[in-house]
């Protein structure tokens, strides 16, 4: 019986694939590497037979990631599983060292790691999240998904006690999961890079208008599904209200950034749908963004990277980071007070 | 490593799983038995513990049955799959024979028995409820809910899983029907007369039973349009896709001003009555002019008030 299945759901996409297989056979000594082929309609059936000690599943009728993920959870046999995009790339050896890393931590329901972004001309930029926070996160994941999901390495047995990914999300499946393990379980993390997440700037015009839809998704689920969560149900009222303030403080921004992206690239039609999403979500989302964005030093970084920018992704990075900055800040001012 | 993998979801009910986990392992010489708990909170988890050689797994959270089918299908490692709930029986020996024609039938995707209801004490009527139709494509009846089959029934090829996809969660108690009609599209049927399972029916005055009916085949009624998405009725012309459509329609709203008529008027459940009659006015606003409800009824009270001979 192999250690780790890895689950690749793959979709029209045979030019990318054998670098994903090949970069998660490196990744582990006894790995078992499961392809589900999601009705791709193009040449990947004939690419998968052509690589050996594989296991190709193939999906006759589109099942979308989460769905083709949960078939791949199926066809696994492995005691710990991870998912990798057919895009994504695992860093040599870090499945063992994570599977270490969990083992360590007997409790732990799963270990995550960083992820260092690449564009398409392999520029790598600073791996996300900065700091990866262990124990019980339910409450910090919840006002944000911080874990990269390829990153992880989750037990089987946890997700048997949890149930299988929800395939009516397609874009939070990934968070909506995590939330249901942590809300039981603790986790464990390592602090370095463990994939490399390929981001395909062509379409990202498609890529922000997307965002919106997946914020509102969000922001529709966390209210749907994570508030009748039992942990969440029981906390006080304080708490609960806290969750959903940082929740909804996060996405305001996303979309507040969205907003100004999409200005600057002159799509007014797509800023104006940011901007009625954010009013719809969170009518004083804009006053929080505000008075946050009005601190001196956010509006230092901006207009300094403004000026020197190249693209507008640098001026991106540079403001998460003041971001984590300003958050560590808050963190430790509340510490101080409490 | 079974052959042959039984799956019994159960919620709160300690008092009827053993005997359901006793007739499953009487069903089939090579049968694992999976019991998934989901997420109960009585004692079933004891109850399980004392029953020997099943696989127990154990959902912290309420998954709904289809979730909890789905999470059996995951730690199940036969190359069959049946579906048996926890106030249902299977009959001794209904596994082998149902796994002996999948195995005669290798491009099958289910077989399908008959089965006998039986009432809350698990003593059989009179009734045998046979498969409808005989085997083969039976896409199009299953489609039109003219081919009904419980999972009870059914003998599942687990590969049929990995090419269409798992049951789907969102789609409260017709996840059978969804499951089996896109099984249906790729697979053939193969059908067996004789009976596989003892069904338990629920108990007969609980209003909301009857009342959940209407709400099962509206829902029934809405959800057809996402399986119209399918490639074999996106193949289809529109005049095929527009007539098993309303057939479909047709056949709901007969049943339910059928059932309002002759099952729950008689016995004064006026507000069953009404939900159905309410359910078929919005699926088919002229079904309660059209004959094909009245002719059941009045063919049902003529042999009632036994002017005819049966």
């Amino acid at each position: 019986m192999p250690n780790v299945s890895v689950i690749i759901a793959t979709r029209n996409r045979p030019d990318l694939l054998p670098k994903a297989i090949n970069s998660a056979r490196r990744a582990g000594r006894d790995v078992e590497i499961i392809v589900v082929d999601d009705a791709s309609s193009d040449e990947t059936v004939a690419v998968c037979k052509s690589i050996a000690d594989i296991k190709y599943v193939r999906v006759d009728r589109n099942q979308q990631v989460a769905g083709a993920r949960n078939i791949g959870l199926v066809a696994s046999s492995g005691d710990y599983i991870t998912f990798l995009d057919d895009d994504d790339l695992r860093l040599p050896g870090s499945l063992d060292e994570q599977i270490e890393a969990l083992e360590r931590t007997p409790d732990a329901a799963f270990v995550y790691g960083q992820a260092i972004p690449e564009t398409e001309n392999g520029e790598r930029g600073e791996p996300f999240p900065m700091l990866c926070p262990q124990g019980d996160i339910f409450w910090p994941l919840l006002a944000r998904n911080f874990i990269p999901c390829g990153s992880v390495v989750v037990r089987r047995s946890a997700l048997i006690a949890i149930g299988l990914l929800d395939d009516a999300i397609p874009g939070i499946d990934d968070w909506d999961l995590w939330v249901r393990v942590t809300e039981i379980f603790p986790t464990a993390a390592v602090q370095y890079p463990v994939i490399v997440w390929r981001q395909s700037f062509p379409d990202s015009v498609q890529g922000s208008s997307n965002t919106v839809d997946v914020i509102a998704k969000a922001s529709r689920h966390f209210r749907r599904a994570f508030t009748k969560l039992p942990r969440f149900a029981a906390a006080s009222r304080v708490q609960q209200r806290r969750a959903w303030q940082e929740f909804s403080k996060h996405v305001a921004e996303h979309l507040a950034w969205n907003i100004f992206s999409e200005l600057r690239q002159g799509g007014f039609s797509r800023a104006f749908r940011s901007a009625r999403t954010l009013w719809l979500l969170h009518p004083i989302g804009l006053w929080f963004v505000c008075r946050r964005w009005m601190n001196l030093r956010t509006v230092k970084a901006l207009i300094r990277s403004a000026a020197t920018q190249r693209d507008l992704a640098d001026a991106k990075t540079n403001f998460k980071k003041l971001r984590s900055n300003l958050d560590e800040d808050e963190d430790r001012s509340l510490q101080k007070s409490f | 490593m079974s052959k042959i993998s039984v799956i019994i979801p159960t919620h709160n009910r300690p008092h009827l799983l053993p005997r359901a986990v006793e007739s499953a392992r009487a069903a089939g010489s090579d049968v694992e038995i999976i019991v998934v708990d989901d997420a109960s909170i009585d004692e079933t988890a004891d109850v399980c513990r004392g029953l020997e050689g099943i696989k127990y797994v154990r959902l912290e959270r309420n998954q709904g049955v289809a979730g909890a089918r789905n999470v059996g299908i995951f730690v199940s490692t036969g190359e069959y799959v049946a579906f048996l709930d926890d106030d249902d029986l299977r009959l001794p020996g209904s596994l082998d024979r149902q796994a002996a024609l999948l195995d005669a039938n290798p491009d099958a995707g289910f077989v399908c028995g008959a089965m006998i209801m039986a009432d809350q004490n698990y003593q059989p009527t009179a009734e045998l409820i046979q498969p409808k139709r005989a085997g083969g494509d039976v896409f199009w009846e299953l489609l039109e809910l003219a081919f009904p089959v419980m999972p009870l029934c059914t003998l599942i090829r687990k590969e049929c899983f990995l090419r269409i996809g798992l049951l789907n969660r969102h789609i409260c108690s017709i996840d059978d029907w969804d499951i089996f009609t896109r099984i249906a599209e790729l697979y053939p049927v193969v059908v067996m007369p004789e009976p596989v399972g003892l069904y338990r029916q629920p108990t007969p005055d609980s209003g909301q039973g009857s009342s959940a009916r209407a709400a099962q085949l509206l829902r029934v009624a809405r959800h057809q349009r996402n399986l119209f998405r399918l490639p074999r009725v996106v193949a289809a012309t529109k005049v095929e896709r527009r007539a098993a459509r309303k057939r479909m329609v047709n056949r709901i709203s007969e049943n339910l001003i059928w059932t309002a008529a002759a099952k729950h008027l008689p016995s004064f459940k006026v507000k069953a009555a009404i939900a159905n009659v309410l359910v078929a006015l919005r699926l088919d606003p002229i079904s309660i002019v059209r004959p094909g409800a009245y002719e059941k009824l009045a063919k049902n009270l003529i042999l009632r008030t036994g002017l005819i001979e049966r």
